[in-house]
């Protein structure tokens, strides 16, 4: 038998030690993501079909690919993030995992955050994989865009990625977890969403942001409101 | 020498769900080295007593005071079923702010896991299920250990393997209190009894020299008062 079975834990400050739990979470759950890859598949496959079946549902001698472009884009960002939030808190119901997470002297705000961080990435991911798609079936010149593009994506995904973590906390213990997160989340996806399909609209349109100034404003302000009022709330989810 | 001060005391705790009281004000102290056995009928509110002892629960009334970290291997195993046994330990461990490789290397190899270290948890036998989910309870090595049905589901080779690592926890000053219906196998390791009927503990005895059978008869009949 080793002798230091019983060794003692090391100290290190408190921010440190938040920062480096919160990273542990996010990296468990990306690295059980990438594993079983459940979700990514799944919202993959999800993201592919609906921007298929949007462009070839169109009328091209009514509507032109570019009117509907930054529609499709965000129906497909929002609803395919959405399978992956849903999966973000299932993960920690398999054998009461969490409770494991929360007998640790870990704050609720580091577990926040870094199911916050998985989420980003996997979000991020299925966003970046299906833009290529969008920009291949939409036809849409993304040479001077695509920062832009990405720019207001990452605000947005923020936002919804932020609502939604506090979300899925919160109804993973309901019976029909799956279903109450997008009633529960899709009002307050709505502004963000709104406000990225208007800024979409003007970087395909190749209009300067000066014109649409107002709603990355708007943007901006839910990133914080959301990601503070997450972080502050997300404490109560965890009470049973 | 005075007796050890208690590492673990809840005064008159009460915890309700709703309107049900499940936990009716109860009160007992653990001291370092002591493994208290809470035994008691199904619904009488051990897993519930445990849960508020870890911190999981909140008490609705009464206080209860830890001297120490505390660790619980309770029914669910609260690992990942998709992670190796070492990715699960090492994760916890990192949680803990312990190291963790060498932490989880330290446990697999004291729990008899080493052999299955990078094996995933969903493969494992439930006897290995719950002699990680117990490494997984020690990373951080906690001075109040808390078990609910240990023993339950498992095979008599590794049932004597946890009874093996609970004893060596006693003699190492570890508080230990277990939840179980498995008087026999315990006696070996226990130094009370304590049982818990409707929410209350009725009685908390030590083992006096008496032995499982005289200790169900004590448990019968103060389940027979109701």
């Amino acid at each position: 038998m080793p002798r230091n079975w019983l060794a003692a834990t090391g100290n290190s400050p408190p921010v440190a030690d938040a920062l480096r739990q919160a990273l542990a979470i996010a990296g468990k759950d990306l690295a059980i993501e990438w594993r079983t890859k459940t979700a990514l598949v799944s919202s993959l496959a999800f993201a592919i079909l609906v921007l298929a079946v949007l462009f070839f549902a169109r009328d091209p001698t009514a509507v032109s690919a570019l009117d509907i472009a930054p529609g499709a884009l965000w129906v497909t960002f929002t609803f395919a993030a959405m399978i992956g939030l849903n999966r973000a808190f299932l993960l920690e119901r398999e054998n009461r995992a969490m409770d494991g997470i929360l007998l640790a002297p870990v704050p609720p705000g580091a577990v926040f955050f870094g199911k916050l961080a998985a989420n980003l990435v996997f979000v991020g991911t299925v966003e970046l994989v299906s833009l290529p798609l969008f920009v291949l079936f939409y036809d849409v010149g993304l040479e001077r865009g695509l920062l832009p593009l990405l720019g207001v994506t990452a605000m947005a995904t923020l936002a919804f990625v932020a609502i939604g973590t506090l979300l899925s906390s919160m109804v993973v213990r309901t019976r029909f977890a799956e279903l109450m997160l997008p009633l529960l989340l899709l009002p307050f996806l709505v502004p963000p969403v709104v406000g990225a399909v208007q800024v979409t609209a003007r970087i395909l349109a190749e209009r300067p942001l000066s014109e649409v100034a107002g709603w990355l404003k708007l943007l901006a302000a839910f990133d914080i409101a959301f990601v503070t009022a997450s972080t502050l709330l997300f404490r109560a989810t965890l009470e049973e | 020498m005075p007796p050890a001060e208690p590492v673990l005391r809840a005064r008159d705790v009460v915890r309700r769900f709703g309107h049900r009281r499940v936990l009716a004000g109860v009160s007992f102290s653990l001291a370092p080295g002591e493994a208290l056995l809470l035994v008691g009928p199904n619904g009488a509110g051990k897993t519930t007593l445990l849960r508020v002892l870890a911190g999981l629960l909140r008490a609705h009334g009464g206080a209860v005071e830890r001297r120490g970290s505390v660790g619980l291997v309770a029914h669910h195993s609260m690992l990942y079923d998709a992670l190796t046994a070492r990715e699960n330990l090492q994760f916890f461990a990192r949680l803990h702010g312990a190291d963790s490789t060498r932490r989880a290397d330290e446990l697999l190899d004291r729990m008899g896991l080493s052999a299955w270290a990078d094996e995933r948890v969903a493969a494992f036998s439930r006897g290995m299920t719950q002699r990680l989910a117990i490494a997984r309870a020690l990373l951080h090595e906690p001075a109040i250990l808390l078990l609910d049905e240990p023993l339950t589901g498992l095979d008599d080779r590794s049932s004597e393997q946890v009874l093996d690592v609970l004893a060596e926890l006693k003699r190492r000053g570890r508080a230990l209190l277990i939840a179980s219906h498995q008087l026999a196998e315990l006696m070996s390791v226990v130094t009370a009894v304590g049982f818990l009927i409707q929410g209350t503990l009725r009685a908390v005895e030590p083992l006096g020299g008496r032995d499982a059978a005289q200790l169900a008869g004590r448990y019968r009949e103060l389940t027979a008062r109701g």
